[in-house]
């Protein structure tokens, strides 16, 4: 077997461990709730007349980046178990001592549990679109609903690196996951301060990407909507970029701490 | 190095912190060897065999597996390695079928052969019935069976196992003992690090032996019984003890010390002789009545022992 076919298994292994787990599918059931209450908040506002017919063929993005929010939840409850139980359970011990290099359990782990997460948006996706349809009927823009599900795929990178990170380097499911937690409650509150105070260089925390990336992209998208602000190439190109950039470090610093160090026995 | 060892040890030192778990451990197995590692809590075997596998990074040394370190090449090293760990935590979501299959795969095989293999693996350590249910419904000694055949799924040239029978019931112990055997005469190679002296007498032929992370025997079973036993022990059994017999069994050349419990004695021979037929005389010569008298042979235990003794 090749080093692509050791990665596949390992990644079908995380799908796998990641299911098996009651609060990932908690989570997918409460974004899906959230996204159907959402909708019959937004059909009573049409309703009784506040909101214009203007906006309901482009009700679909909001059912959309709605449910986009809880992506980011669900990617750092899945980054931030993905390495840790392993070595909590003492499974790692039993896997690592397969003919497998530590990289390829990684990057199976990896994108294990990040595929795992986009099959998610894409039924979030999938539900906020139904929705709309059924609430509001015909939609228009419906031909970008591939790249907004993309577009919330790649935003949730930020938070999914940054658990991931922290469950392989402090090898505990609950610190990993509450240090991206407080990460993000922290990020998204001091965000419209630091925007305010600095302007575009308040821009590099990690919340300010991970939100707006999606919108962005339908801004740029979807120039002609009444809903939508302009759209902002440069921001598009910046909030991509940092994306980008906080996803390889996080990943670094895991994959450095993963072959630089012993595999720790149960610790649990 | 010997060109029939297919696991070679040597020289590997580990720190924790400060604490030096291993030094200069170095030990050499041959191809078709059943080798019992032995040594008290905490003296380094599962340091080794976590070494061996890969899982821990050595300060200095390393390891050879027909020719491949684990560290470096664990793709090549581990495709021939199958491990057995002490008290087994398995993916519990897993049902024992889904598990032997996966880890087949992780070995790249065939799913025919992972169907067949899966089939006569759950059946040879007893759980047959049991492959379609969870492993989370298992029993601890049912998960250490389960971790025996996982252990088993590449057809392993080299079996290392940490303690493979903790948790088992004696029927499950003896089944195993004889699978192992089994195995090591089909030419694999077994290493296994047990606190069960027993069982370790009966199924290895070659033992190592750490204390305090180092060495202080590695070789031929019989080798170790011979150099850390340092006296033979004749036992008698009388239907009475005299004084006048016990000072005349003490008084005898070849006797160091003569212990009493009961009518039973204890005698300590200075020399690895069996003098049976003397000690004997003597006690009829004495007017006593001998019920029974045996040279007792020395168990792995005594060895043990001893070399603990002579290590510290």
């Amino acid at each position: 077997m090749d080093a692509l076919g050791r990665v596949a298994v390992i990644a079908g292994y995380e799908w796998r461990r990641a299911l098996a787990k009651k609060k990932i599918l908690a989570l997918i059931i409460l974004a899906i709730a959230f996204q159907t209450l959402i909708m019959v908040g937004m059909r009573q506002l049409f309703v009784g007349g506040f909101l214009t017919n203007e906006a309901s063929p482009l009700i679909w993005i909001t059912g959309v980046l709605e449910g986009g929010l809880f992506v980011q939840l669900i990617a750092i409850i899945v980054g931030g178990g993905s390495m840790s139980e392993e070595y909590e359970h003492g499974t790692a011990d039993i896997l690592l001592s397969k003919p497998i290099k530590r990289v390829e359990y990684m990057s199976g782990k990896f994108l294990g549990g990040f595929s795992l997460l986009a099959m998610v948006e894409a039924l979030i996706t999938f539900v906020g679109v139904t929705l709309s349809l059924g609430f509001f009927g015909a939609q228009s823009g419906l031909q970008f609903a591939p790249i907004m599900f993309l577009a919330i795929v790649y935003s949730s990178l930020i938070f999914f690196c940054l658990s991931f990170m922290f469950s392989e380097v402090f090898r505990g499911t609950t610190l990993a996951i509450l240090l991206a937690f407080a990460i993000l409650i922290a990020s998204s509150v001091i965000s419209p301060i630091l925007t305010f105070l600095y302007g575009i260089s308040a821009r590099a925390i990690p919340t300010w990407a991970a939100t707006n990336f999606p919108s962005l992209v339908m801004s740029e998208l979807v120039t002609a909507s009444s809903v939508l602000p302009a759209g902002d190439l440069g921001a598009l190109a910046q909030a991509s970029l940092i994306i980008a950039v906080y996803a390889i470090v996080f990943t670094l610093i895991a994959t450095y701490r993963l072959l630089k160090s012993d595999v720790t026995k149960k610790t649990t | 190095m010997a060109s029939h060892s297919v696991l070679n040890v040597s020289n590997l030192t580990k720190y924790y912190g400060d604490f030096k778990a291993l030094d200069s451990v170095s030990l050499e197995v041959d191809k078709g060897c059943v080798f019992g590692y032995l040594g008290p809590n905490g003296a380094g075997k599962t340091t080794t065999i976590r070494i061996m596998l890969g899982l821990l990074k050595p300060n200095q040394g390393e390891v050879q597996i027909a020719g491949a370190n684990p560290s470096k090449d664990p793709v090549h090293a581990l495709q021939l390695v199958g491990y057995a760990s002490e008290l087994p935590t398995l993916q519990t979501f897993f049902t024992a079928e889904q598990l032997l299959d996966f880890m087949g795969r992780m070995f790249g095989l065939p799913m025919q052969t992972r169907r067949e293999r899966t089939e006569q693996l759950l059946d040879l350590v007893g759980l047959k019935e049991w492959g379609k249910k969870k492993i989370g419904n298992y029993s601890k000694g049912m998960v250490q069976r389960l971790s025996v055949a996982l252990a088993l799924i590449n057809d392993p040239m080299v079996l290392i196992m940490d303690e493979p029978t903790i948790g088992m019931d004696p029927e499950g112990t003896a089944h195993f003992r004889s699978l192992f055997t089994n195995l090591s005469k089909k030419g694999k190679t077994i290493f296994i690090s047990s606190h069960l002296l027993d069982e370790v007498q009966r199924i290895c032929t070659h033992v190592g032996m750490i204390n305090k992370g180092k060495i202080v025997f590695t070789g031929p079973i019989e080798q170790m019984l011979e150099a850390f036993t340092q006296q033979w022990v004749v036992e008698a059994e009388l239907e009475k003890v005299t004084e006048k017999i016990l000072s005349s069994l003490k008084a005898l050349e070849f006797v160091n010390d003569v212990k009493v419990d009961g009518n039973k004695l204890s005698i300590e021979l200075k020399e690895k002789k069996d003098v049976r037929g003397e000690i004997s005389s003597e006690i009829f010569e004495q007017k006593g009545v001998l019920l029974s008298l045996n040279l007792r042979k020395i168990t792995l235990e005594d060895a043990y022992l001893q070399a603990l003794k002579g290590g510290q």
